[in-house]
């Protein structure tokens, strides 16, 4: 770690900082420059109490030298992470293909769509059964019955399930009925409930938040491995900009960007990333380009009339085609879709 | 265009609003609701500009029906737009592979660059002659000396040249040498330099503004198009975001977002997008998969010594590599590359 000390600092602030640095157990090595001090400082990165160093009278800014994050580093994992759902392969070449309805709805209706979805290639079925929904008088879920719902219709189908936890509370009973836990954008740093999933021995996808950078989603992943869970999936869903015709910005380049700095998996939300099922289909087969671990797409079959979510969704048609120009491009760049 | 009225506006207020519209010449058409008056207002929307009608006392929300830009739009022309810059075409299904150094720094520099580009397949050579650096200290480039020096390499390997004019007084020096303007992003809104770039009938490639939206895009491309040059080349290259450990953000959505609106090729600079050429490949690759026309890559033999944007640039070899590789997915997509 760097400390650069203000062009002002006096002897005696020196000297203070290097008293306090050797306090919380850094080596110090002071560099006297024409214009400037700067004060290297040994030692680990990470130690308890380094957040309060530009806090100390006389310094201006601190350089990390490490990763803030450690388990979830390629420098502690080179290997591409695998993430197992059930019997399908997320990583290290393996792309899960994950669709369904936004909500749970009911068994008929996710039965025929698990159907569509399923015939057209996808390996892992989506479904929500709790809500975060932006308004409080919109549909929340079917709770419970939902959850069962899910399973009973992959099971039928032959599919893996994931589904969101939103509360604490609720990862016990997710737990039971879910192949993988999926943590929402909105609860990215929700810290008790990822220290709450890293507990648990089923899989996380963890979205990232709509303001997160790619560092505060690696340290998201952070806290759920560290509770012992290491089947952790990431999944980039776009982010707020000022662009008024998409729903977020898809940061495409948080594909390479995380799996230059992490061994984790990460997939791409074109849904939730757009909005519009005109740019959806693209934006997939950019994020199989990009080296994206699979996608994440949202399938009605009938949008008009879906409970949350319907004018993002593609058709189960749509959603075929699609498939059809994302295998021949995984083939043409030497990438598995187990089924 | 369509108007919503105030819940509180008065019956007075309402009659004004009907009165205004008649004055700026369009014919009103009112619905009550139960909770809400809106007002149709029935004409040319292009003609009518929403501030207009906004500032209108008891109006609270004012709705365009139409598109405000026209022939960029894909209703005015259904088909894909092809550009040719020299003999290279841009657009339905024909790819760019624009690639070659920020700025030109020298003859020889730019001639060892080109020939690598050249051999590795990109098909129109860039080099900056001005330069808008953020800084007033860095090196502002080579001016008319690197104009020439690039006309010249680029007819020794064959290739067609793309430069930054910057400012309008430049526009006529830029198409006596280029084949191609390149409007920076800094730029896209200099409607002076928009609408002297139109008058010419050189191609033009317009880049995306830092914290322009993809209908700001679209409209200054309606500039250039209006001045009766028909030959615009999009490029998405960024916009700035929270995120800190790229450059700027690439919104790769714009490919499919424009291409639903428009008939104009848009192609995509990772280059700038990213700043990081760990990171370039693979957006590369993303572009071609999305649909883009082409890619615009800055390449360096020796980015340590760049004298502008080195950081950024890849290898003559990174770049031989990650052509080998779009190459297998242009073949994928269906698309040629001349």
């Amino acid at each position: 770690m760097i400390l650069v000390l203000r062009t002002d600092a006096t002897q005696p602030q020196i000297e203070h900082v290097i008293e306090r640095v050797q306090e919380l157990g850094f080596e110090p090595r002071l560099i006297t420059g024409a214009f400037r001090t700067i004060v290297a400082l040994i030692g680990d990165d990470n130690a308890p109490g380094v957040e309060k160093l530009d806090a100390i009278p006389g310094v201006e800014n601190v350089h990390r030298i490490l990763k803030p994050f450690k388990l979830a580093s390629r420098e502690f994992h080179r290997p591409d992470t695998v993430v197992e759902v059930g019997k399908v392969k997320i990583g290290g070449g393996h792309l899960a293909m994950i669709a369904g309805p936004c909500a749970v709805e009911s068994r008929e209706g996710l039965d025929r769509i698990a159907g569509h979805v399923k015939k057209a290639g996808a390996n892992i079925l989506r479904g929500g059964a709790f809500k975060p929904r932006t308004s409080p008088y919109a549909f929340q879920g079917m709770g419970e019955e939902g959850l069962k719902i899910l399973r009973d219709v992959g099971d039928k189908h032959g599919m893996p399930v994931v589904t969101e936890v939103m509360d604490t509370r609720q990862v016990a009973l997710v737990s039971k009925w879910a192949d993988m836990f999926q943590i929402g954008a909105r609860n990215m740093q929700n810290f008790d409930l990822l220290k709450e999933v890293g507990q648990a021995r089923k899989p996380v996808l963890l979205k990232r938040g709509m303001s997160a950078t790619v560092k505060d989603l690696l340290m998201s992943a952070e806290y759920v491995l560290a509770e012992g869970n290491s089947s952790v999936v990431l999944c980039e869903r776009g982010v707020r900009g000022f662009e008024d015709s998409t729903r977020n910005v898809l940061d495409l380049s948080a594909v390479p960007n995380v799996k230059g700095q992490s061994h984790l998996p990460i997939i791409v939300d074109p849904s939730h990333a757009t909005g519009r099922p005109d740019l959806i289909p693209s934006m997939a087969m950019a994020a199989v380009a990009a080296k994206s671990d699979g996608v994440h797409i949202e399938v009605h079959d009938c949008p008009e009339k879906a409970l949350s979510d319907g004018p993002q969704a593609l058709l189960p048609d749509q959603y075929a085609t699609l498939m059809g120009e994302l295998r021949k491009l995984a083939e043409v760049l030497g990438r598995m879709i187990d089924r | 265009m369509i108007l919503v009225i105030k819940p509180d506006a008065s019956p007075e207020q309402i009659d004004h609003v009907i009165q205004r519209i008649e004055e700026l010449g369009f014919r009103p058409h009112v619905s009550r609701g139960t909770e809400r008056t809106i007002i149709g207002v029935i004409g040319d929307e292009r003609k009518a500009e929403v501030e207009k009608f906004a500032a209108i006392p008891g109006v609270e929300q004012v709705h365009n029906i139409l598109k405000p830009f026209k022939l960029a739009s894909r209703e005015f022309q259904k088909s894909d737009s092809v550009v040719k810059v020299g003999k290279v075409r841009i657009g339905g299904g024909h790819l760019a592979m624009i690639a070659g150094p920020c700025a030109v720094e020298s003859r020889e520099g730019l001639d060892r660059i080109a020939a690598h580009v050249k051999k590795a397949g990109a098909n129109i050579l860039r080099g900056g002659a001005f330069k808008p650096r953020t800084s007033p200290y860095a090196f502002q480039g080579m001016g008319e000396e690197g104009l020439k020096i690039l006309r010249e390499v680029g007819d020794k390997h064959g290739m067609p040249v793309v430069t930054e004019v910057m400012d309008p007084r430049q526009v006529a020096l830029v198409e006596q040498w280029a084949d191609m303007f390149q409007v920076g992003a800094r730029n896209m809104q200099n409607f002076d330099l928009l609408r002297e770039v139109g008058q010419t009938r050189k191609p033009v490639l317009l880049k995306r503004g830092m914290s322009a939206t993809v209908k700001d895009l679209l409209m200054s491309a309606e500039y250039v198009l209006a001045g009766g040059n028909p030959d615009v080349v999009l490029c998405e290259r960024g916009v700035r975001s929270f995120e800190d450990s790229t450059r700027n953000m690439l919104d790769m959505s714009a490919v499919p977002n424009v291409k639903g609106q428009s008939h104009l090729p848009i192609i995509v600079d990772p280059s700038h997008a990213t700043g990081r050429p760990d990171l370039i490949p693979s957006m590369a690759k993303a572009a071609v998969a999305a649909g883009a026309d082409g890619v615009h890559v800055e390449v360096h033999d020796c980015p340590e010594k760049a004298l502008s944007d080195g950081p950024q640039a890849l290898l003559p070899d990174q770049f031989a590599r990650l052509m080998q590789e779009v190459r297998k997915l242009v073949s994928a997509v269906g698309a040629k590359v001349d």
